[in-house]
């Protein structure tokens, strides 16, 4: 494969990235929950698409492009803008960071640190919101949020995997220079 | 090529690390200039959804209307034992008809007896929803119209029936409609046999707990609940819903307004209550002498 044919796929797989925030937030946008919740609250799957790729192939998801995405989302959202975004970002830095260890160890071992992240972001949100005093949101129906979110990184990672084939690099793959990495 | 590898692995590279602190900054900043000038950012907000949300229009039609008409297509199942419901209140329906009829017609009489002349400003403009907040923990609705159609902030929103919600955030081509259920709405209103003064705080749950009530045994669950017109935000005399019980005796509002499906809302144009300042005065003889002298 030549090195031209690999910038062009990273750039086609990054737009893809793009492509699938978009249809996440699409979705979040359609008016057909007017009525307050009562019990349940759907996970946060762009924070989950966004791990399970950042452990996989950092290079898909440049932080410039996550913190672009991750503003936008906070945006139209209606949630505080910036803060959201800026935790997420952090996260997603230090699974790239550990993706390397990530590779090689199992998918529990993955799940087991992504959790761990996950968990942090959703406590250090209520923590720094309630340090600036913005009111919270009610305290139940965002431990149901923070479960779905928790229970649904699997089918993040499912979905990445076997439907948009990105997996980890494996042993003697052809790493993103076109180099056995 | 050894160094190359060693730059496409080392992701913690200089440069790198230099894009996620500014990002880090720029979004913490982002953060701050929210909390300290809220509505500055909000109409920042308000800007960047009127970019992006329209465009998403033509697909979000077709989509929102599939999945109704599957929802529709459950309740089909049920349709016997809705037909037989239906009928039933129809026959009441035709009672309470009757007795419109008769009072529109003492209405109009006792109207025109008075040669009274109704407000012609006080119109709506109809937009239809365009998107929901798409976060549980908000409670807000975005329609296609806005400033461009001269919506103005605060104005109240009905879908014909009963009131729910405020504008708040308007940008040229879209509104967004801060709903009655968010946890962040507050709308006087008062109890209407016993006329007391509540506030109805929204906390995002479906029926809105009534707050401030004064005297809780002179108010009922059943009782109609409009909008007060305090504070000059909504005009006085919509319908609001009826106060409820919940079963730990709290006093909450069931909404009048259809919350599970909203579609068209109307935009009440209203240009502020006409507030009365000055204290009434005595008219004593000073200002008679003055105000007779012109004219002789």
């Amino acid at each position: 494969m030549s090195e031209l044919g690999t910038a062009q796929r990273i750039l086609l797989m990054r737009t893809g990235f793009v492509f699938l925030a978009l249809f996440i937030l699409f979705v979040h946008l359609l008016p057909l929950q007017t009525e307050p919740p009562v019990h349940f609250a759907p996970p946060d799957m762009l924070m989950l698409f966004a791990f399970a790729w950042a452990v996989r192939r950092p290079e898909l998801v440049p932080s410039l492009l996550l913190a672009i995405i991750f503003l936008l989302a906070d945006l139209l959202l209606q949630r505080p803008p910036g803060l959201w975004a800026l935790l997420l970002l952090v996260s997603a830095e230090r699974l790239k960071s550990q993706s390397l260890s990530l590779r090689d160890a199992g998918f529990f071992t993955e799940y087991l640190s992504v959790g761990a992240l996950i968990v942090a972001v959703f406590v250090g949100y209520r923590v720094i919101l309630g340090v600036m005093i913005v009111d919270l949101p009610p305290l139940g129906i965002w431990i149901v949020h923070m479960l779905m979110t928790l229970i649904c990184y699997p089918i993040a990672v499912f979905v990445t995997h076997w439907v948009m084939g990105i997996r980890k690099y494996a042993p003697g793959d052809l790493g993103p220079g076109g180099l056995s990495a | 090529m050894a160094r190359d590898r060693s730059q496409s692995v080392d992701y913690a590279g200089p440069l790198k690390r230099l894009t996620l602190a500014v990002l880090v900054i720029v979004l913490a900043g982002i953060f701050l200039i929210w909390r300290i000038d809220s509505p500055r950012m909000e109409q920042f907000r308000a800007q960047v959804t009127d970019r992006v949300v329209p465009n998403m229009d033509w697909a979000m039609k077709p989509v929102t209307g599939t999945v109704n008409l599957f929802r529709n297509y459950q309740s089909y199942q049920r349709l016997a034992e809705q037909n037989q419901e239906l009928r039933r209140e129809l026959r009441q329906m035709q009672a309470w008809k009757e007795a419109a009829l008769q009072l529109e017609q003492e209405n109009a009489r006792l109207l025109d007896l008075n040669n009274v002349r109704l407000d012609p400003r006080l119109t709506y403009i109809t937009g239809v929803v365009l998107a929901d907040s798409g976060s549980p923990f908000r409670q807000s609705v975005l329609l296609n119209v806005g400033g461009r159609d001269g919506i103005v902030e605060g104005w109240a929103t009905m879908d014909g029936i009963g009131l729910v919600g405020r504008v708040s955030g308007v940008a040229a081509n879209t509104a967004r409609v801060l709903l009655v259920t968010d946890a962040s709405s507050r709308v006087p209103a008062t109890v209407q046999p016993s006329g007391q003064r509540i506030i109805i705080a929204g906390d995002n749950s479906a029926a809105p707990p009534i707050d401030f009530l004064e005297n809780p045994d002179l108010v009922r669950p059943g009782d109609r609940v409009v909008t007060s017109g305090d504070g000059g935000v909504f005009p006085a005399g919509l319908l609001v819903g009826q106060v409820a019980a919940d079963p730990g005796g709290r006093l909450r509002v069931r909404l009048a307004a259809d919350y599970e499906r909203l579609e068209f809302l109307r935009v009440l144009r209203h240009y502020g209550t006409q507030q009365v300042t000055d204290t009434s005065g005595v008219v004593s003889p000073e200002t008679l002498v003055q105000e007779a002298e012109p004219g002789q």
